[in-house]
């Protein structure tokens, strides 16, 4: 079955297939489109705490479809100012507004810069995920 | 190298592939979800050619069946269908099965896709005492089935014979589409719904499966009807309190500790598994199956432990989304003294307990779900 992927400009992803984009004073955390149809059936979003400080790479939360539950990653270092409430009783924003109103964390940051290395563009993560699907 | 179905080909162009007991199979074509509700509100379809299928023919069949399971098949009627198991010495679980007798000297039997050489080299070698053929037909037959509310009247469009007369749980020979077919009004979700076998179909030449796969989804396009992959069939039969081979039951379970206490007949019959059965029927079994559903959130999964009493107590076989009840579902194995209705269970979910309640099955409101559902 063929697909196409939304992948935004403007946004920032990761391998783990999160995407971080810049609003300010703050930026905004979610799952990618292309994760969100792996998944499929998103049933549940578990999130932390807010005031948490969590490093780049570590497990924030976990998103549960019908089949699996995935870990998800934070792509920088931060501290999660706000989280998605309507996440609870509408898991099915994370698929069906992946990159607007489906965001997970609120989250300031100061070491965007330095990190933002181990983050791809848009470009270069459509790439990814098409050397991902070719070896299916 | 994994296995191909007749219908491979459509589930490639047109679902997510992943595979299952030897075989590429769809996990879903949409969504799981969607699929789930097709079959609750309409009626779906799925490709279930991956399971075996065995001809059981000769003077002998009966005595052979009759030593071989649990359930008395000489008490079944020519023309019905029924689930039973075979057990191994131990009264072990080799696998569950679907036995239809045609007659006393002939039955056929349909076997889980991941046991089916396991199961065709156990018939044979039962078998052997006894005036019987056991052919495996599976390569040259393909079986589809069309489960839900909507099934009778979509099926009746190319079928030649009155299904309204058909009862569940019996079969009759059939055309479908012109082809030659045997239909059984049976399934694995709990709702109304045909098994369809297509004779004379061999893997090499699928096109007729493909051709009554296509024709019933175009009879039930605008009515919501949908092809179902496997994320689907495992949900529904677990909301129908179903058991999978693999995850519910296997070689270690019996069937009394697997709550199936009503396929056995204990009656003078000597079958295979008979010591250890009749001994847990008169002395009750240490663990027993039961049917869960969470009260918190979380979604139980196979391998979860169950705690009481703040120990480890029990094990999750299956757990899923209800799409019906909204919430994680499960079976899991507990001891006796704690598997009644009502009994509160804590699932390790992860880092956290949250609590469940041992309910019935099926899970859903029968008046509004399922084959036994309030005509409206």
């Amino acid at each position: 079955m063929s697909e196409v992927y939304e992948v935004p400009d403007g946004y920032y992803y990761t391998k783990d297939h999160e995407w971080i984009i810049a609003k300010g004073s703050y930026y905004l955390v979610g799952i990618t489109d292309y994760a969100a149809k792996m998944l499929n059936d998103i049933v549940y979003v578990n999130l932390p705490e807010q005031g948490a400080v969590l490093s780049s790479g570590q497990v924030f939360g976990q998103v549960e479809s019908v089949k699996t539950v995935s870990d998800v990653y934070m792509p920088v270092t931060g501290k999660i100012l706000k989280i998605n409430s309507m996440l609870t009783q509408t898991p099915e924003l994370v698929t069906n507004a992946s990159y607007t109103d489906g965001w997970m964390l609120e989250i300031e940051s100061n070491s965007f810069s330095e990190e933002s290395t181990r983050l791809l563009n848009a470009k270069a993560y459509s790439d990814y995920i098409s050397n991902l699907k070719s070896h299916e | 190298m994994p296995k191909h179905s007749h219908l491979y080909n459509y589930h490639k162009e047109h679902g997510k592939i992943t595979e299952f007991s030897g075989f590429d199979m769809p996990l879903w074509y949409t969504s799981i979800i969607d699929e789930h509700m097709a079959v609750r509100n309409s009626a779906g379809l799925f490709d279930v050619s991956h399971m075996g299928r065995v001809s059981i023919i000769g003077k002998g069949a009966s005595d052979f069946l009759s030593h071989l399971l649990p359930t008395n098949s000489s008490k079944i009627r020519d023309g019905r269908a029924f689930y039973s198991v075979m057990c191994n010495e131990n009264g072990g679980i080799i696998d569950d099965v679907i036995t239809n007798k045609s007659s006393e000297s002939d039955y056929s039997m349909v076997i889980n896709a991941g046991n089916r050489e396991k199961d065709i080299a156990w018939l044979k070698r039962v078998a052997q005492d006894y005036e019987v053929s056991v052919e495996d037909y599976s390569d040259s037959s393909a079986l589809i089935a069309l489960q839900g509310p909507l099934a009778c009247e979509l099926l009746q469009d190319i079928a030649d014979s009155k299904l309204s007369e058909l009862k569940r749980f019996s079969f009759i020979q059939s055309l479908v589409d012109g082809e030659r077919c045997q239909i059984s009004r049976t399934g694995y979700t709990g709702e109304d719904g045909f098994e369809i076998t297509l004779y004379d179909t061999p893997l090499n030449q699928p096109e007729r499966a493909l051709k009554v796969w296509t024709k019933i989804l175009a009879l039930g396009s605008g009515k919501g009807v949908l092809p179902c992959g496997l994320g689907a069939r495992d949900s529904l039969r677990l909301e129908a309190g179903m058991c999978l081979y693999g995850q519910d039951i296997d070689e270690k379970t019996t069937p009394i500790e697997a709550s199936l206490e009503s396929i056995v007949n204990l009656d003078e019959r000597k079958f295979i598994g008979r010591p250890v059965i009749e001994e847990q029927i008169k002395n009750g079994a240490a663990r027993k199956r039961i049917a869960f559903s969470m009260r918190d959130a979380g979604i139980p999964r196979h391998g979860f432990d169950i705690l009481f009493s703040g120990k480890v107590a029990g094990v999750v076989t299956s757990g899923t989304f209800s799409p019906v009840m909204k919430k994680g579902i499960g079976m899991a194995y507990v001891p006796s003294p704690i598997s009644s209705l009502g009994q509160i269970l804590t699932v390790k979910i992860r880092e956290s307990e949250r609590n469940s309640e041992v309910v019935p099955v099926p899970f859903y409101d029968t008046t509004k779900y399922g084959y036994k559902r309030a005509k409206t």
